[in-house]
């Protein structure tokens, strides 16, 4: 249902002395994720992860390649014209806002001021109460409560495809298994397609396929069992003052 | 008798249908228009016959007094000066502000000179709208001042906004705040094409224990520009603290400046500002809910001057 052909993403880099390069972030990478299936997408820190998840949103503009949701094409979409077709996109830092609240951003979200089923939204991410609603989004909310209402306002889109980036980041140890059991559930219950960039283990074990990303391309697909010398590889690396890349460095790869 | 104009600048300044409940008096180019006493507040000419005095009777709660001013003579530029007494142990609400409306090209403007003596324990809520309407051409100017005198343990909120069409104004807001007292005030003020505001803001902290917040939030559009001074001056025990924000739009200007005076070494004063263009990361979330660019610059500002 969505379909990533030959997908790539290059970037302007400068170094310390102002000389600029190319950088591809992402390598030309093709995938094809299946309706209603839950999906981990993790992989070494800047691999790649965030901005594959960008790419199909449409925060990032791809170099080259095509984004094709449910038969159609949507590369020259923007953001707008993504959201509106059923992509929605959790942000691993959200925006904070001076002024708007919590009932604004959930209110544009489900497309009703209804009180009824904005309270209905929040208390499925566990936020019980009513005066958090008409707390500003600012830098006063915490780390977690920001991460909430973020994810609150992704389910209050009922979208087709939800790409979850960093879900956890700020989120403490007791708050994570129900965060999964919530996107499992919201997965089950309106058949979405879910994406979860992530590098804590409970969403890797919730997936139904993990992607693993390095350097750019998908290294691996397939269960977590399948991955895990691959990702013991990446946490455990003692070859990284020899590794070349693609050169046999000695390590499992 | 209100017409069609004057109705529709009450209703934007003071959010008035009609004529209001309770105590009021509307001031039309420069003349009383229309007044209504009640029995705790009681609104009076004053003797130099420039302007009102409104005196709220100690012990009055919940009630509330209106007093709008609407210009909307060619080339007239009202002066007035009202007093307000807020009686010990009170609770009201104060809504004031001005309608122009220009249909020529003559200048037109209103300055509003009001000084406020809040008694002691009483509570304070004033809201001032300023705005501008009418296709003329003539330059509409604003220039309010306020000035605040606060007793001790009394509380002022002042919400002062100025939400369009205004093409010069010149803003004074001065307060003392004795013991135990506190005030919050918060600014919004949005300006586009050629317009003009300055904003000065001079509040002293004299009383021990005494606080006082002031949020000034700007939105400059097209070619305007805007500036907001603001001092806090503590000469006692007390807490103060100044947020303020202005966003850019297009080529407007801006200048900001917050001033921390600590006359006492145990005031705690602090302040935060930012001057920019609306982040990105804000237009990104709306537009990741559908929203287009557009969509979402207009609910960032309208969030942002709420």
């Amino acid at each position: 249902m969505l379909e990533l052909k030959n997908l790539t993403f290059t970037a302007q880099n400068t170094d310390a002395n102002g000389r600029s390069s190319l950088r591809t972030i992402i390598d030309n990478v093709s995938y094809t994720f299946e309706k209603g299936k839950f999906y981990a997408i993790t992989g070494p820190n800047g691999s790649g992860k965030t901005t594959l998840a960008k790419l199909i949103m449409g925060i990032n503009e791809a170099t080259s390649g095509s984004v094709i949701f449910e038969g159609k094409e949507i590369t020259g979409y923007s953001i707008t014209d993504r959201a509106r077709a059923g992509i929605a996109y959790s942000f691993q830092n959200p925006a904070r806002f001076k002024g708007t609240t919590c009932r604004d951003l959930l209110a544009m979200a489900a497309k009703t001021e209804d009180e009824k089923v904005i309270v209905d939204i929040i208390t499925r991410v566990g936020i019980c109460s009513l005066d958090f609603l008409d707390k500003p989004v600012d830098a006063r909310l915490s780390g977690g409560e920001i991460k909430k209402i973020e994810l609150a306002t992704t389910i209050a889109l009922n979208p087709r495809v939800a790409i979850y980036d960093e879900p956890d980041t700020g989120i403490d140890l007791w708050t994570i298994d129900p965060m999964v059991k919530l996107l499992k559930k919201e997965q089950k219950n309106h058949n979405t397609t879910t994406i979860v960039v992530s590098h804590n283990r409970a969403f890797l074990e919730a997936a139904d396929v993990l992607l693993l990303i390095k350097d750019g391309k998908i290294i691996y697909r397939g269960n977590l069992k399948g991955a895990l010398p691959l990702l013991n590889d990446f946490s455990l690396c003692s070859f990284t003052n020899v590794c070349e890349g693609e050169v046999n460095a000695r390590c499992y790869r | 008798m209100l017409d069609a104009i004057d109705k529709e600048l009450l209703k934007k300044v003071a959010e008035l249908e009609g004529i209001p409940k309770g105590a009021y008096n509307i001031r039309k180019n420069g003349k009383l228009l229309n007044r209504e006493v009640s029995a705790n507040i009681n609104i009076e000419t004053n003797p130099q016959g420039n302007g009102i005095i409104i005196t709220i009777k100690p012990g009055t709660k919940n009630e509330s007094v209106h007093i709008p001013v609407i210009v909307s003579q060619a080339g007239l530029n009202d002066v007035v000066y009202n007093n307000f007494i807020v009686g010990e142990d009170s609770d009201v609400t104060i809504v004031a502000g001005c309608g122009i409306h220009c249909g020529s090209s003559e200048k037109q403007g209103h300055e509003g000179i009001h000084e406020f003596r809040v008694g002691k324990n009483a509570k304070m809520k004033y809201v001032e709208k300023h705005v501008a309407i009418g296709s003329g051409k003539g330059k509409r100017s604003l220039n309010p001042t306020t000035k605040v005198f606060l007793e001790q343990d009394a509380y002022a909120e002042m919400e002062l906004s100025q939400i369009g069409g205004v093409d010069s104004a010149n803003r004074l807001n001065e307060a003392e705040l004795g013991p135990g007292s506190s005030m919050l005030i918060t600014e919004r003020v949005m300006t586009d094409g050629n317009q003009i505001a300055t904003s000065r803001n001079q509040i002293t902290l004299k009383g021990d224990n005494c606080k006082a917040n002031m949020i000034s939030r700007s939105v400059i559009k097209g070619d305007s520009i805007q500036n907001f001074y603001a001092t806090l001056d503590a000469q006692a025990k007390c807490f103060g603290h100044i947020e303020c924000d202005a966003i850019i739009m297009d080529n407007g200007r801006n200048e900001t400046i917050p001033a921390l005076k600590a006359g006492h070494p145990d005031a705690e004063l602090t302040h935060e500002a930012s001057i920019g263009k609306i982040a990105n990361d804000q237009l990104m979330k709306l537009m990741s809910l559908g929203l287009t660019y557009d969509e979402a610059v207009n609910r960032i500002i309208q969030g942002f001057l709420k």
